[in-house]
């Protein structure tokens, strides 16, 4: 794979209207053909973006899994009335607890480290992405955990009052009133936790999956200049998390539209 | 129907109600009165277990409820409760608030419930705001449907925990005409309410509350014209 340079490039590839155009902005043509055609490059942005996308995607159903259950088990503990606590509940409400100390406790990138080298040591690219989804979905769940948990505790405990007074018991009551409500109430800082969950895919590449952060460091590595891949590495992701607003946008205001009419 | 035996509850040290005793029949139409802090509100919520005992009975119906071996959510069903501040389901159109229990606990299905919600929500004079949202309605029509809510399991008890008290004046009456109605039509009732009007009209028996314990019950009218309890007389001179 021999090293393209500004000169050959000059000779063999530039387009003959690009010799009028001043030397900066030939020198920039030259790094973005480097960067995105020579040698079809692009492809290694697209498979990279493949990754990042599994795993945002199935870290972010992960984390969501993880943490609504999680606020299930803590809100159910804690609305518990003094002298008759469930011991079984308070043993899962304390490994929970533990779970939320230990996770938002450690770096992100030291879970990954953790969950690639000692925990898991995947061998196949398969292997590497779920090591990536656990890592990812299970830091992220204790994120969703505590904010699922405050839009329960949004909820006034009137809903849960009239729930059971009709002879609900406390599952549907959760499920049919009061999940629902606090569902639309978390659902700006549920997407702010889907915004940092979608950059910080950018770590797994130190557990050497090749997600679109770990292609445009192999680009950078054959091309010796970091200019054109780091920039629009960058765009890349800006572009990812302005399209995500939006759609969290367009959802925040159906569910809204559905108590108005 | 219930019989409440030695009905204490404390709230950590802070003891709210200090023994009651008391016995609801069916049909009747009890009126619970007396200053904030007296305890009718807990004492009203301990009926269907909101608030749990710290000691004592309840029974309802010969089950005592207080009892964890009996299954509390079916004896909830038999009663309907109608709260303060409505309580409606913001999420839920008027017609699903009322339909969700009835479908949710197998009582009806889908059809049924809704020719169920139809009829209630006509009883209580709402008919064209079936598909409305509680945000939607005025505080005397939430409460009102609040009422047709509790109804739909067709509870055998409506207790209602001062059910105008957080309504603008002029819809306490449309509100109080519903209850009226209902007690016309033979519900067993228990209401805690600052409205001596209704408690006059309607209770078959009032009492009086003061510092958790009931100090006075008579029939409303020598309940009204001659008070025993120094408290009562304080009291209905202040509110009257």
């Amino acid at each position: 794979m021999g090293m393209l340079t500004f000169a050959v490039w000059q000779e063999t590839f530039a387009p003959i209207w690009a010799q009028s155009l001043p030397e900066w902005l030939q020198s920039l043509l030259f790094q973005l053909y480097q960067t995105f055609i020579y040698q079809d490059r692009w492809k290694w942005f697209i498979s990279g973006l493949k990754v990042t996308l599994i795993v945002t995607v199935c870290a972010l159903a992960l984390g969501v899994v993880i943490g609504i259950l999680i606020a299930i088990v803590r809100s159910a503990h804690d609305s518990q009335r003094a002298g008759s606590r469930n011991p079984v509940l308070a043993v899962v409400d304390a490994v929970c607890r533990l779970y939320l100390t230990v996770i938002r406790g450690t770096p992100m990138m030291v879970q990954l480290l953790i969950m690639g080298f000692v925990i898991f040591i995947p061998k196949t690219e398969t292997d590497m992405i779920v090591c990536g989804i656990l890592a990812l979905g299970i830091n992220s769940g204790a994120y969703v955990a505590e904010i699922a948990r405050s839009g329960i505790m949004s909820i006034g405990v009137g809903q849960m009052e009239a729930g059971r007074s009709l002879g609900l018991n406390y599952a549907q009551t959760m499920r049919y009133i009061i999940i629902p409500q606090a569902i639309k109430n978390i659902l700006p800082a549920l997407g702010n936790e889907m915004i940092t969950l979608l950059k910080d895919t950018s770590l797994v590449s130190v557990i050497a999956l090749r997600d679109v952060t770990k292609q445009a460091q192999n680009v950078v590595a054959v091309t010796y200049n970091a200019f054109v891949p780091y920039i629009s590495l960058a765009a890349i992701y800006l572009v990812m998390v302005v399209l995500l607003s939006k759609l969290l946008g367009v959802f925040e205001r159906r569910m809204r539209e559905s108590d108005r009419r | 129907m219930i019989d409440v035996k030695d009905l204490h509850k404390a709230f950590g040290r802070h003891e709210v109600l200090k023994g009651i005793n008391e016995h609801i029949a069916k049909g009747e139409k009890v009126v619970i009165i007396g200053a904030s802090g007296s305890g009718k509100s807990t004492f009203l919520r301990c009926l269907n277990l909101l608030e749990h005992p710290t000691s004592g009975t309840i029974m309802f119906d010969g089950v005592d409820i207080t009892d964890p071996k009996n299954d509390i959510n079916k004896l909830r069903a038999r009663m309907g409760m109608v709260f303060q501040q409505f309580n409606l389901f913001p999420h839920l159109s008027v017609r699903e608030n009322i339909k969700l229990a009835p479908i949710k606990l197998g009582r009806m299905n889908e059809s049924e419930a809704d020719k169920r919600a139809l009829e209630l929500i006509e009883r209580v004079g709402l008919p064209d705001k079936a598909d409305a949202y509680p945000a939607q309605l005025s505080g005397g029509q939430q409460q009102r449907i609040a009422i047709a809510r509790a109804l739909a399991m067709n509870p055998e008890v409506m207790l209602f925990d001062e059910p105008t008290s957080a309504l603008d004046p002029e819809m306490v009456g449309e509100v109080l005409q519903i209850m009226k109605e209902l007690a016309e039509d033979g519900m067993t009732m228990v209401v805690v309410t600052h409205e001596m009007g209704f408690a006059r009209s309607v209770a078959t028996r009032v009492l009086f509350m003061d510092e958790g314990v009931i100090a006075e019950q008579n029939d409303p009218g020598e309940f009204f014209s001659n008070p025993q309890h120094p408290r009562l007389r304080e009291f209905l001179s202040k509110v009257l």
